[in-house]
């Protein structure tokens, strides 16, 4: 079966449509309302949903996630509750593309390899580790030779710089840009030199060219339009969650305007 | 599984951060591999480590201890050291490096305060803008170091997500690092972190050994036969056992702090308990719950009380080279004030947890054998706990 990632991009692509693409902390405000979350993103039109896995250290992120991460951890969410959730969903037919976005100890505490058959046992599609920079990959790597297994979705930062060819390399679904320097939501403050950045970054992917961090609407990404395929939201949606009381139609009425926006820019 | 490259010690150490910092650690890498092979850096950071603060520090025969424990008994005494603790010898050292790359600002974590202490006063020196990052929980505990840090000038930037303590600082610390890298430099107090800097940290702190080795050599006419650390992240330990980790007949020992007690689940034992894992750029021993998040560690010392121990010593353990015990925080206190009035010397509450594992020790030694410990900081900031302790103890 193909990557279900890979899949919506063709079809993304065949259609001209931008991606959006949403996190959200995976087990909030339970598993059961997490599920009914899940779903109504799909039908709002949602491409990619990242789940974010609750660790006690969040260094990449902002406080906003990290707050959310420590609700979670406090509600008792772990990896094999989030694996079950994917598998009731899964099997009551969502087939939105997932992609834990995750620190590199949860899965490694977990075990390597044990991680990835559940990945693959549960219908996860990528995975996004942003304390694994292309230098440490190798062990995971070797873990996700299996077939089915998810894709490790690369990132790259406004100061990659030259590493931005060789973290290309064989990149699969899509391309990660951090928008700025730092952590999560930090909103509007996108690198001063974001524009070369992204169009060098698109003038050598292979993949389509995401941006994420900081994004609120889709007009924030307006003057970047013609050099990425789609927007990453995640602060700003979890804070919509929790204005909402976690209430799945406030999350569709985001994402489908959302959607439409911007693919109409 | 088994990495072999200069970014590990065995299969502990390596670069786990976000991408947009692979560049700063690449390039503060390359500035650290020709400051220590510059004939006109080593020569700044020997006439500061000894016009400035003090260096080279006594190894004090120590007596009475000697007498009371049976064997030869020496300490190192970097309590002495401007600024009362070891944790200078590697904050000059990375400032010079900060002031080489152009860099105008510094950051750092801290725990005690001893490490931000230190980084406040070297700034000062070198006139550069530090933010110190400290948990809110050692705020409270240690004020009079706040107080310290801010009449050198530094701001103290309170922590409070998470467990509010050291771990979290670093955290923080290296979020602000992550968002301001172009032009501003992470001073890391522990041998922990992403390589370089438990390299550059070991570098900096094996001074302590050097000195040591020298000391011993000219007292004794001989090595001496346990060399002795207490271990947080591990920086003073890494600095005394340097030189020696390539003499087999030393035997090197680390001791952490286990609290009260490993069984109580309440203690700074990652060695003890830890298992592998990945925390603030590093791989190493970790105290994790069974989901593999990040446990509090704690111990009486706010030094100690760290989850997790420099890749090296991780390292260190795995191939036998060094022992790993701990101390409770009991018998810790008992050490401190056995020394205070045996020697006369106040010691910092971490450093002796090194000194009550000495007298365990020290059981097992004949008299004529020769036992070295690292006094790593002087005890004054810790007075108050001390009381505290006493109070409760009903002592």
């Amino acid at each position: 079966m193909q990557n279900r990632i890979e899949q919506k991009m063709q079809e993304l692509k065949m259609k001209n449509e931008k991606s959006f693409i949403t996190y959200m902390t995976a087990g909030l405000p339970d598993m059961a309302g997490c599920k009914e979350l899940i779903k109504a993103q799909e039908r709002a039109g949602v491409d990619v949903l990242e789940l974010g896995i609750p660790f006690s250290d969040p260094v990449a992120d902002g406080p906003v996630i990290q707050e959310a991460s420590y609700q979670s951890i406090l509600c008792g969410t772990n990896l094999k509750k989030v694996f079950a959730l994917m598998k009731e969903a899964r099997a009551e037919g969502v087939t939105v593309p997932v992609v834990f976005m995750m620190y590199y100890n949860t899965a490694l505490h977990f075990g390597l390899d044990k991680f990835v058959e559940e990945c693959i046992a549960s219908g996860v599609d990528g995975l996004i580790i942003p304390d694994l920079p292309m230098e440490e990959q190798d062990d995971i790597k070797e873990a996700l030779k299996k077939d089915g297994a998810p894709i490790l979705i690369q990132l790259v930062s406004p100061v990659s710089a030259e590493r931005i060819p060789k973290i290309l390399e064989g990149a699969r679904g899509f391309v990660y840009c951090v928008s700025g320097m730092g952590v999560t939501g930090q909103s509007g403050n996108f690198h001063r030199e974001i524009l070369r950045y992204l169009s060098e970054v698109k003038a050598v992917s292979k993949v389509p060219v995401m941006m994420g961090f900081g994004i609120e609407q889709a007009k924030d990404v307006l003057p970047m339009r013609d050099v990425i395929d789609g927007a990453i939201v995640g602060s700003h949606f979890i804070r919509l969650l929790e204005a909402n009381n976690y209430k799945p139609d406030a999350a569709a009425d985001y994402c489908s305007l959302f959607k439409r926006e911007l693919n109409e820019l | 599984m088994m990495k072999k490259n200069e970014r590990y010690f065995g299969e502990f150490g390596g670069q786990f951060v976000s991408e947009s910092l692979m560049n700063t650690l690449e390039e503060l890498d390359k500035a650290y591999e020709e400051s220590i092979r510059d004939q006109a850096f080593l020569e700044e950071y020997a006439y500061y480590m000894k016009q400035y603060v003090g260096r080279k520090t006594p190894l004090y025969y120590a007596e009475n201890l000697s007498r009371e424990y049976g064997t030869k008994t020496y300490l190192k005494r970097e309590d002495l050291n401007h600024t009362g603790a070891h944790k200078i010898n590697n904050v000059i050292g990375q400032i010079l490096l900060a002031k080489r790359m152009g860099k105008k600002k510094v950051i750092a974590e801290t725990g005690a305060g001893q490490h931000g202490v230190a980084t406040a006063t070297a700034a000062a020196l070198f006139d550069m803008e530090c933010t110190v990052y400290m948990g809110e929980e050692d705020m409270k505990r240690q004020e009079l170091n706040v107080f310290r840090m801010e009449m050198l000038g530094a701001k103290v930037a309170c922590v409070k997500s998470g467990s509010r303590t050291l771990k979290d600082a670093t955290n923080e610390a290296i979020r602000t690092w992550a968002k301001t890298a172009e032009d501003t430099f992470y001073v890391i107090g522990s041998a922990v972190g992403p390589y370089p800097y438990p390299k550059m940290v070991k570098e900096f702190q094996s001074v302590i050994s050097r000195e040591s080795k020298e000391q011993i050599l000219e007292a004794e006419g001989r090595l001496p036969d346990v060399v002795m650390a207490c271990v947080g992240g591990g920086s003073n330990s890494i600095g005394m056992f340097a030189d020696f980790i390539a003499e087999p007949s030393v035997r090197l020992i680390g001791v952490e702090a286990a609290g009260l007690g490993i069984a109580s689940g309440k203690h700074a034992s990652a060695m003890a308990l830890g298992k592998p894992g990945t925390l603030h750029g590093m791989r190493s021993y970790l105290l994790q719950d069974d989901d593999g998040n990040i446990q509090v560690a704690y111990s009486i010392s706010a030094g100690l009380d760290y989850p997790g121990v420099g890749p090296e010593h991780a390292y260190l353990k795995d191939s036998g080279r060094a022992e790993y015990v701990s101390i409770t925080d009991g018998e810790a206190m008992d050490a401190l004030l056995e020394l205070c009035k045996l020697e006369g010397i106040i010691p910092a509450i971490e450093s002796a947890h090194a000194i009550a594992y000495a007298k365990k020790q020290a059981k097992q030694m004949k008299e004529d054998e020769i036992m070295i410990i690292c006094l790593s900081g002087r005890g004054d900031k810790d007075v108050h706990t001390v009381i505290d302790y006493l109070a409760q103890e009903g002592k």
